[in-house]
């Protein structure tokens, strides 16, 4: 029945809204990034005890962005969004060594779930404007995405906070989306 | 790691010299004591081997076993992550206590310096000592005996380890292989089972699922039908109602046309009663008539005899006329008569005076004659006689006269009579013409009556053959009447019976598309169980292949493990073998310089004493830091402690090793026993750096640990922190890190409130599309069941398909927009699905009702029957 009603859709809207995860530990960046995306501004954020959802444009493209709150105790919720997710923006902190394991196990773990098997997996390497970050290749490796298989995926070092590297990495997404249509 | 060091059993010796332990039975024990070793530090120093002592070589590796299997165990716990496992319990420190008296304390912080002061005091101890040299001496001697045995035993020992190692190892070695051998295969036909298990899982699954597909269209077919069973029913129920209706008009008409009947029935008596009458009036009538017909003929006779009469009394009347004439000829024969008999009469009066004269002649004569007197008496007689004649005639003639008179009187009376009769007749005559015209005009009139009569009596039986027409045209449209109703009522019946079978068809079919619906559920339900169930087993069956993937590496490990261990030992054995060679050597040196180790006995026991000491307080302090560590480790390691107690343990004779060994070998090789001693004091103050080092690190990773554990305090108010963030060694922090985003979510009952009040909160604000991907977020948050999930689902399909449809035709320009939101509106609200799976068809047809005819799709009509 949802084909049938998204063949209605996409007969009567022509595009679909494509539809973004922004997922990740908490205090990685990720609310910073969805109105980086949005407004193109810094906004003050607090942490996210549920989730943020806007519509952004980019490039005649419309994505549904949902930004998941990434605290500990509602990390489980997650899964409840995976369906017809077109992408998944993965945030990490890359001053956070502490926690790089976690944020893979959470990373594969998410990876396996059969929703998200058709989802580009973006990856923010975020907070590159502090000192001690890492580097986007040693993150690559920390997070054991050379490892992934039938996966399209691809890693950028961000800063919200500064706006860098957002628009490459939106720009790769775009284009990886369209040429997946 | 093994190490069978040659004084284990002297230690043993010492130890247990009251006991009277036999030799060989400390030889067999020494063969099968382990020593702990210590790990090198990047391993888990932790996995401390513990071989107890008296078990027999079978049950050893059974033992062995058991114990890297608990090794493994503790190393996976979550939260064992790099700690060093470190414990002091009461057993350990009892232990300890015990055999402080013969420990040899080991200080890794003295010098030197210190060193050189304690010689000096132990020369003074010496002194003391000495007394006890002598009894040394003799044990020297004693010792020296033992030795000897125990050179023999150890040879022996050496021989039989040796084979057994060898045996051991070869047994290992096969059994490794064979281990192997068994588990490899053991795990490819696991492996290939699970797999094939794993397909006819899958297979069952695609099968369960294409059996669900199926029952959810047969559900939908079900749904269909019940809604066209439902609309048959409404059909039949309008029909039913039309036929009640129909039959009611029909009993209305029927009472109409019964009362149509009566009355006419009514007016049927009241022209029979008519007629009656009218029967009666003309059988009346024809009475009348014929009395009148009687009355006529007697008329007629009357008038037969009236003009017999008249004939007759004209007949009289000419008869009177001819007797007038008669008489008229008579009156003139009787006055002819009359007249002659006056003529005689006169003639007789003439005669009567002749006669007279004669008598008077004949008188004169007699008077002259008188004798003859006689004959005149005779003439006077004859004259009296002829007198009396002639009176006689006259009064004949008189009589005949009178009589005459009287006759012409008479006749005259009479004629005047028969001249009045006549004239009466006539009168008579004139009133009974007049009397027959009235009666002919009376007879006139009587046929006129007749005729009329006759006329009427046609009417009347006109008019009854009309009424009987009538009646018979009624009685027939009565018959047909009751026919057409016994028609129409039984029609109608059979209508109704056939409305009745039909109904009762309908009910059945519906009842059987209830129970095939119930089975269906049934099944479906049955399905559904069948498929939880399957999935619990298939659940369960990769909860089991994930066991045998964990004992597969355990095993893996295990092998390693043995593998590593097997190298060890031989190294171990190699190591011995040097160690033997070195004691050899060493006992060479010992008989050497028996003499000169004297001094250096006293020295290196004022040492010992010193070492003791030393020892015992830094023991204490470590006990006490170990104590301060694990009290603030000890949720984490409580499970870890034993193998290191253990280990500590067995640390212990370690330690004890040298200062035993070092009173024989004070009257020898005292200067190689010093350096052996520098150098194990430098290997302990070496370990005490390395302790202390993972002691920071473990400190460190504490602090981290207790960071982290505030932060999840802040967040979770329960004590989860010990389950949710420990984290298994290293080496298994990739096999099962704290992955939370696909934890057991059916589990927490205790979800986070305030996620749900956001979630909630979003799901009712936002627009539909987005509402459509948090149904499942608010489905798991409030533990809807799937059925709640799907209605929830559908229903805000069908409002975005509505609204979908509504901004097309707005589009369009169709429809006006108020026009499309009223109908959206009516729509929305007539139209919510409120069964738990309404199918997709009902809304078509909804939506094909509400006027959606430019829907792309095609409207599904489905017949009846």
């Amino acid at each position: 029945m949802g084909g049938f009603f998204s063949s209605i859709f996409s007969s009567l809207f022509g595009t679909r809204e494509m539809r973004i995860l922004i997922l990740g530990l908490d205090g990685a960046g990720k609310t910073t990034i969805l109105y980086r995306l949005q407004v193109g501004e810094v906004v003050t954020t607090i942490p996210t005890i549920g989730f943020n959802v806007e519509t952004v444009t980019y490039k005649n493209l419309k994505f549904q962005v949902w930004d998941l709150g990434g605290q500990t105790s509602i990390r489980p919720y997650w899964r409840c969004y995976y369906s017809n997710t077109d992408a998944v923006i993965y945030v990490v902190d890359s001053c956070d060594r502490d926690r790089i394991g976690i944020s893979k196990s959470e990373l594969v773990a998410m990876l396996e779930e059969e929703e998200l098997r058709k989802a580009i997996l973006v990856v923010f390497a975020n907070k590159q404007d502090m000192e001690q970050a890492m580097t986007p290749s040693e993150m690559a490796n920390s997070l054991g995405l050379p490892a992934l298989k039938d996966r399209k995926w691809q890693i950028f070092k961000t800063s919200a906070t500064k706006g860098t590297g957002l628009d490459e990495a939106m720009e790769w997404l775009v284009e990886t989306l369209k040429s997946r249509q | 790691m093994l190490r069978s060091d040659t004084p284990v059993p002297q230690t043993f010796g010492l130890h247990f010299s009251g006991n009277a332990a036999s030799l060989d039975n400390w030889a067999f024990l020494g063969t099968c004591l382990g020593i702990p070793g210590c790990w090198p530090n990047n391993c888990c120093s932790g996995q401390a081997l513990v071989i107890s002592v008296g078990e027999p070589h079978s049950k050893m590796f059974a033992k062995l076993k058991k114990k890297i299997a608990e090794e493994t165990a503790v190393a996976q716990r979550p939260g064992g992550a790099t700690r060093i496992p470190r414990s002091v319990s009461k057993e350990s420190v009892a232990s300890m206590g015990a055999d402080s008296g013969d420990d040899f304390a080991s200080d890794g912080s003295s010098s030197r310096e210190d060193l050189s002061s304690q010689l000096l005091r132990r020369n003074e101890q010496i002194r003391k000592l000495e007394a006890r040299l002598s009894d040394y001496a003799e044990q020297v001697r004693t010792l020296q005996k033992i030795k000897e045995k125990l050179e023999i035993a150890l040879e022996k020992h050496q021989d039989s380890s040796m084979r057994k190692f060898q045996e051991q190892n070869e047994t290992f070695q096969a059994n490794r292989a064979r281990m192997a051998e068994g588990l490899a295969l053991a795990l490819a036909r696991k492996d290939q089972e699970w797999s094939e298990k794993v397909d006819q899982l899958e297979k069952d699954k695609r099968f369960l699922t294409a059996q669900l597909q199926e029952m959810k269209n047969q559900s939908l077919n079900l749904f269909q039908r019940r809604d066209e069973m439902d609309e048959l029913e409404g059909f039949q129920q309008q029909e039913l109602s039309k036929v009640k209706h129909m039959l009611l008009k029909k009993e209305e008409s029927l009472g109409k046309m019964e009362q149509e009947l009566e009355a006419r029935t009514r007016e049927l008596s009241r022209t029979q009663e008519e007629l009656v009458t009218s029967s009666q009036i003309s059988l009346d009538l024809s009475q009348k008539l014929e009395e009148l017909q009687r009355h006529y003929s007697a008329l007629e006779e009357q008038r037969d005899h009236v003009t017999a009469s008249k004939t007759g009394a004209e007949n009289k009347i000419t008869v009177l006329e001819q007797k007038e004439q008669e008489l008229q000829a008579f009156i003139q024969q009787l006055s002819i008569d009359l007249q002659k008999v006056t003529a005689e009469t006169q003639e007789k009066e003439k005669l009567i005076t002749h006669l007279q004269e004669k008598v008077a002649s004949l008188e004169k004569r007699l008077e002259q004659n008188l004798s003859g007197e006689e004959h005149v008496q005779e003439l006077l007689k004859e004259k009296t006689l002829a007198e009396q004649n002639l009176e006689d005639t006259r009064q004949q003639l008189l009589a005949a006269r009178s009589s005459q008179a009287k006759a012409i009187n008479n006749l005259e009376t009479r004629v005047k009579e028969l001249e009045q009769s006549l004239q009466a007749s006539e009168e008579e005559l004139k009133r009974s013409g007049d009397v027959v015209a009235a009666r002919e005009a009376q007879i006139r009139e009587l046929a006129a009556a007749n005729t009329e009569s006759s006329r009427a009596q046609q009417q009347a039986l006109a008019l009854e053959q009309q009424q009987a027409e009538r009646i018979h045209a009624l009685e027939t449209q009565l018959a047909g009447l009751g026919r057409a109703r016994v028609a129409d009522l039984t029609a109608t019946e059979q209508e109704l019976r056939k409305l009745e079978q039909e109904n009762a068809a309908l009910k059945e079919s519906k009842n059987e598309c209830e129970c095939s619906l119930q089975h269906h559920q049934l099944e479906l339900k049955k399905l559904k169980e069948e498929w939880s169930q399957r999935e619990i087993v298939s659940v369960a069956m990769a909860q089991a292949l994930e066991e045998v993937r964990k004992q597969r590496e355990e095993l893996q490990q295990q092998a390693a493990d043995l593998t590593a261990m097997m190298g060890e030992k031989e190294q171990s054995l190699q190591e011995k073998m040097e160690v033997i060679l070195q004691k050899e050597q060493e006992i060479l040196q010992l008989k050497k310089g028996h003499d000169s180790a004297l001094l250096q006995t006293r020295q290196l026991q004022s040492e010992l004493e010193a070492l003791q000491g030393l020892r015992a307080e830094e023991a204490t302090a470590t006990r006490e830091d170990l104590l301060r560590l694990t009290g603030q480790e000890r949720p984490l390691v409580l499970s870890a402690s034993k193998p290191h107690v253990t280990s500590r343990a067995r640390q212990d004779p370690e330690y004890q090793l040298p200062a035993v060994e070092g009173i024989p070998n004070g009257e020898m090789g005292a200067a190689t026993d010093l350096g052996q001693l520098q150098k194990e004091k430098q290997d302990l103050e070496q370990q005490l750096l390395e302790k202390n080092k993972t002691i920071k690190q473990m400190q460190q990773r504490m602090l981290e640990l207790k960071k982290t554990l505030q932060k999840e305090l802040k967040i979770r108010p329960d004590n989860e922190l010990f389950e949710v963030r420990e984290k298994p060694g290293p080496e298994m922090s990739n096999l099962a890190p704290s992955v939370t985003n696909n934890a057991d979510l059916t589990d927490a009952r205790e979800i986070n409130f305030e996620y749900l009040k956001h979630v909630v909160l979003k799901f009712m604000s936002c627009r539909e599309s987005e509402a459509f991907h948090l149904i499942k977020a608010v489905s798991v948050l409030l533990n809807f069941s799937q059925e709640e999930e799907n209605m929830l689902k559908e229903t805000l399909e069908y409002k975005l398909a509505l609204k979908a449809e509504a901004l097309s035709l707005c589009q369009e320009g169709r429809q006006p927009i108020h026009h499309v939101v009223m109908m959206l509106d009516r729509q929305a609200f007539k139209t919510v699905p409120r069964r738990a799976d309404p199918p997709a068809s009902a809304v078509k047809s909804q939506l094909s009702e509400a006027g959606f005819f430019q829907l792309p799709f095609p409207v599904c009509k489905f017949g009846f029957r």
